[in-house]
């Protein structure tokens, strides 16, 4: 298998002495392409080369991308393995940090039973690891309780998705095609920081006379260039979405054939949109009647639309339904399993789509099945050579195995790939559980702020020490190849997994000696699945830019446009979602007077254990900050610069006021990258949708003053 | 060298990949040539890159007392040369943009070359090359003219676009620079 792809007539630039290795970035969902460059006698990463023909993102990066090989060779990497002694790290042997978790691992379950142990995963792995992950809790551990920090991301995109369209693939259409599309409705995603490589397909629209709505209580990047801005209240989408609805009935938008043909429920979604007026809309949003109206007209009339959202309307306590609502205005209009057109979520997390389809969450097995369905489990137990009466039950989602320590049920906890102690909400109560654990390990590169917690801090590698497969945001899977050798003694995930294993006694069911070989079993287990993997062999990734799931033979093209023919649900129809207005979790009242949403910036990554660690990032982006209209900082005697002091029902924090008036005037942004004092999440509400059981981390009821 | 550089401000995002990748470019030290402001951060987000216009006739080259400031055969303004340069600062004076920058630990001035090492094989620039929103272009001159043109022909057709903010107001809609 080559090292370094390129199509002919593509010019790149090499360094003497240096070789260009193909891979993507270690970040976001876009998964940009990129060659990384190596110094062949050293075997050190010095730096990055454009990927000019890589088809979903031709070169460009945003500068994360550009900086993330300066995480592979960092002076901070943890390079050997650390045990806490009388509160302090210290280095020690393989031998010794995997003696301590067995006999404390073997300890806790023979006093307290299989499911005291418990896995918190993270989707910023290979397929091939979180594949493993959830195989290594139920079969090497035998406790139910695993999960991951998809729960925090993109968790109600998938039950959207499941609800509507019966299955959950990202996007329904290949990113490329966005070219030709004639309105983008983009609701709750700050595109422009989050995933900055997708706004060159928004202007090639755009050049050709593309619309852009972009609904955001702040005016973005994103937003600054829309057509029409929806400054919505955070909190709000399921009205927004209910009145657009609405006028896309009143005012005959309705494709009326497609929707009769391909979608059920549409005599209940009239009925529910009727009291959505655009004044009674305009009510609960925020939003101006002639913004409703404008946009409404905008998107009905574009022959080609892709409604396209992300964790602003995700990451809400009613986050499936909004996401259910979004996806419906795009059935209404008929635009689903067509070209240049459909719906799509930005995946938050590198392989934030491949992560969550493969059985790391607390109820799902590989290849998207379910553990509470028989001929499911009894499938995938074939897979792993178990017997199915030995497969354990649905555990509780991310948030809920707090819950769960602070009842003592869970006593022990190895956190893979995740940085909870920052991303979690109400971090106080987060960090009081890992305290009351009684072990605990953590798997990271850096010394995170959950790593701080731990008993025992396991080495891995970085992307760029492993090779194996992530799926983008549009559903593409895709090579990711190894750079160089692992730094000092760190061990890649699926090794660190496999060891633990055969430490519990089960060895036999790990007895990988490469990543091809996981991704064998991977491929088998996922094989009938509503995420079928089957037909994608490494080869076929190289020479076709990447193969599409679902893809259930070699012989089958993969599936770029989802929905062409059917949906995923047992009919085969859309069930477009009849659902009314709630309030969020928390609103704002006499004591707690204005509402604070939380998010990213371009300069940093999640937790930012990685990007807080890189140079050129942090030179940009040092702190966290609050953003507020100049009306809400004279209200309380800000100036630009000064300190304020947050406070919500379940923590504070001070920050430095920004002040501008690109934000709507009741509304504070904190972004959320940082950890213990400068963290927002301590502040964050954790009400939780109860279907996708994701947390409320956009809408919080703050109060403030000068610090 | 065919190409040219092409600049839209408005498209800029402000995510500063251009200076993140101009510190990988070869020969610049890590160290970014090129720039990226908000026009007023208290109005809106709107920023722009700016880089070098590599004059045809280059005020920071006719400034240098030391003849310093080489202009290659493609037209590329280069930065001073390190055994010539006296330090002395006219060039980031004399510049109507405000480009060079001056190097007080080392005492000599540096500028963005255009990625030479890159764009003699005619290759983009690193900052072009990233760039994620086509907020800088690394083209041929023929498709810039093209794209001018059309851009006014877009406007003919629908007339100013509709926008809520007055970013019209703010920046030039687009901005060639000549290197030939």
């Amino acid at each position: 298998m080559t090292q370094f792809v390129v199509k002919p007539g593509v010019k790149n630039l090499h360094h003497e002495g240096e070789k260009l290795i193909t891979t993507h970035c270690c970040y976001c969902g876009m998964q940009c392409g990129m060659h990384i460059r190596v110094n062949e006698k050293s075997g050190k990463v010095v730096g990055v080369e454009p990927r000019y023909d890589w088809p979903v993102t031709m070169g460009k990066m945003c500068p994360k991308g550009v900086t993330a090989y300066q995480t592979v060779d960092h002076e901070e990497r943890i390079k050997k393995p650390l045990i806490k002694k009388n509160g302090e790290f210290v280095e020690s042997s393989w031998e010794e940090a995997l003696d301590l978790i067995e006999k404390n691992y073997k300890r806790i379950q023979s006093e307290h039973g299989k499911d005291a142990l418990s896995v918190f995963g993270g989707v910023s792995m290979t397929n091939e690891k979180c594949y493993l992950v959830g195989k290594y809790a139920r079969v090497a551990l035998g406790t139910r309780y695993v999960d991951y920090n998809g729960r925090f991301c993109m968790s109600s995109a998938a039950g959207g998705f499941m609800k509507t369209l019966g299955i959950d693939r990202g996007s329904t259409l290949p990113w490329p095609e966005l070219e030709h599309t004639d309105c983008f409705f983009m609701a709750g995603s700050n595109t422009a920081e989050c995933h900055p490589t997708t706004i060159q397909w928004l202007w090639k629209a755009r050049d050709k006379g593309a619309k852009m709505i972009v609904a955001d209580p702040r005016e973005t990047p994103t937003a600054r260039i829309a057509d029409v801005h929806l400054d919505l209240k955070s909190g709000t989408d399921s009205a927004l979405a209910n009145g657009m609805m609405h006028l896309l009935v009143k005012e005959g938008y309705v494709d009326e054939k497609y929707v009769d043909e391909r979608c059920n429920n549409y005599e209940q979604l009239k009925e529910s949109v009727k009291i959505f007026t655009p004044e009674y809309t305009s009510e609960l949003t925020g939003v101006s009647v002639e913004k409703l109206v404008k946009a409404a007209r905008i998107f009905g009339q574009s022959p080609r639309s892709v409604v396209m959202f992300a964790r602003g309307v995700e990451q809400q306590m009613k986050g499936v339904d909004n996401v259910s609502l979004y996806t419906s205005m795009a059935l209404l209009r008929g635009q689903i399993g067509k070209f240049a057109s459909g719906v799509a979520t930005f995946t938050g997390q590198g392989n934030g789509q491949g992560g969550r389809e493969h059985g790391q969450k607390a109820d799902a097995l590989p290849g998207y099945r379910k553990i509470d369905n028989p001929e499911h489990v009894k499938y995938v137990s074939s897979v792993w050579g178990i017997e199915p009466e030995e497969m354990p039950k649905a555990g509780v989602s991310a948030y809920e195995m707090f819950d769960k320590i602070q009842r003592g049920n869970i006593r022990a906890m190895h956190v893979i790939c995740s940085n909870p102690a920052v991303s979690a909400p109400n971090n106080n109560y987060i960090w009081d559980s890992f305290n009351k654990l009684d072990f605990m390990v953590v798997s990271d590169f850096f010394l995170s702020e959950t790593c701080e917690f731990a008993d025992v801090v396991l080495p891995t590698t970085t992307w760029a020490e492993d090779e194996g497969t992530t799926t983008n945001l549009e559903g593409r899977v895709i090579r990711i190849r190894k750079v160089r050798e692992p730094v000092g003694e760190s061990k890649t995930d699926w090794e660190i997994m496999q060891l633990i294993a055969e430490r519990m006694g089960k060895g036999k069911y790990f007895p990988y000696k490469n990543v091809p070989e996981i991704y064998e079993e991977f491929r088998l287990a996922s094989k009938g699945g509503k995420a079928d993997y089957y037909g994608i062999t490494y080869d076929r990734i190289e020479k076709e830019d990447g193969v599409f799931w679902p893809c259930p033979s070699e012989d089958h093209p993969g599936t770029p446009t989802m929905f062409q023919d059917s949906f995923g649900t047992e009919d085969g129809r859309a069930n477009l979602a009849a659902v009314g207005w709630q309030q969020p979790g928390e609103v704002t009242s006499a004591e707690y007077p204005i509402t604070l949403t939380t998010g990213r910036v371009v300069f940093h990554y999640l937790s930012g254990t990685q990007t807080r660690r890189t140079p050129f990032l942090m030179e940009q982006c040092p702190e966290p900050f609050a953003e507020m209209h100049p009306e809400m900082a004279s209200r309380y005697a800000l100036k630009d610069g000064d300190y304020v002091y947050l406070e919500t029902r379940r923590g504070n924090m001070e920050v430095k006021a920004k002040i501008t008036k690109a934000i709507r005037k009741d509304h504070i942004f904190v972004p959320y990258h940082w950890g213990k004092e400068l963290s927002v999440n301590k502040l964050t509400s954790p009400a939780l949708d109860p279907t996708s059981r994701m947390p409320e981390f956009k809408v919080a009821a703050v109060k403030i003053k000068k610090a | 060298m065919n190409k040219v550089m092409y600049l839209e401000f408005e498209r800029c995002i402000g995510c500063r990949a251009c200076q993140a990748a101009c510190r990988e470019c070869g020969g610049h030290d890590a160290k970014e040539r090129n720039y990226v402001e908000y026009v007023n951060f208290f109005e809106n987000r709107q920023t722009y890159p700016m880089m070098c216009m590599q004059c045809k006739d280059p005020a920071c080259a006719k400034v240098c007392p030391a003849n310093a400031i080489q202009i290659t055969e493609e037209g590329v303004v280069l930065s001073a040369m390190e055994d010539k340069c006296i330090g002395c600062r006219n060039c980031t004076f004399g510049c109507p943009f405000g480009i060079p920058k001056f190097d007080f630990e080392e005492n000599k001035m540096y500028k963005c070359d255009m990625c030479y090492d890159r764009t003699k094989h005619d290759i983009s620039p690193m900052c072009a090359s990233v760039c994620p929103s086509d907020a800088i272009r690394f083209i041929d001159h023929d498709e810039m003219m093209d794209l001018r043109r059309r851009r006014t022909q877009m406007n003919l057709i629908e007339g100013k676009k509709p926008s809520e903010n007055d970013k019209w107001e703010y920046v030039p809609e687009f901005f060639g620079v000549y290197s030939d």
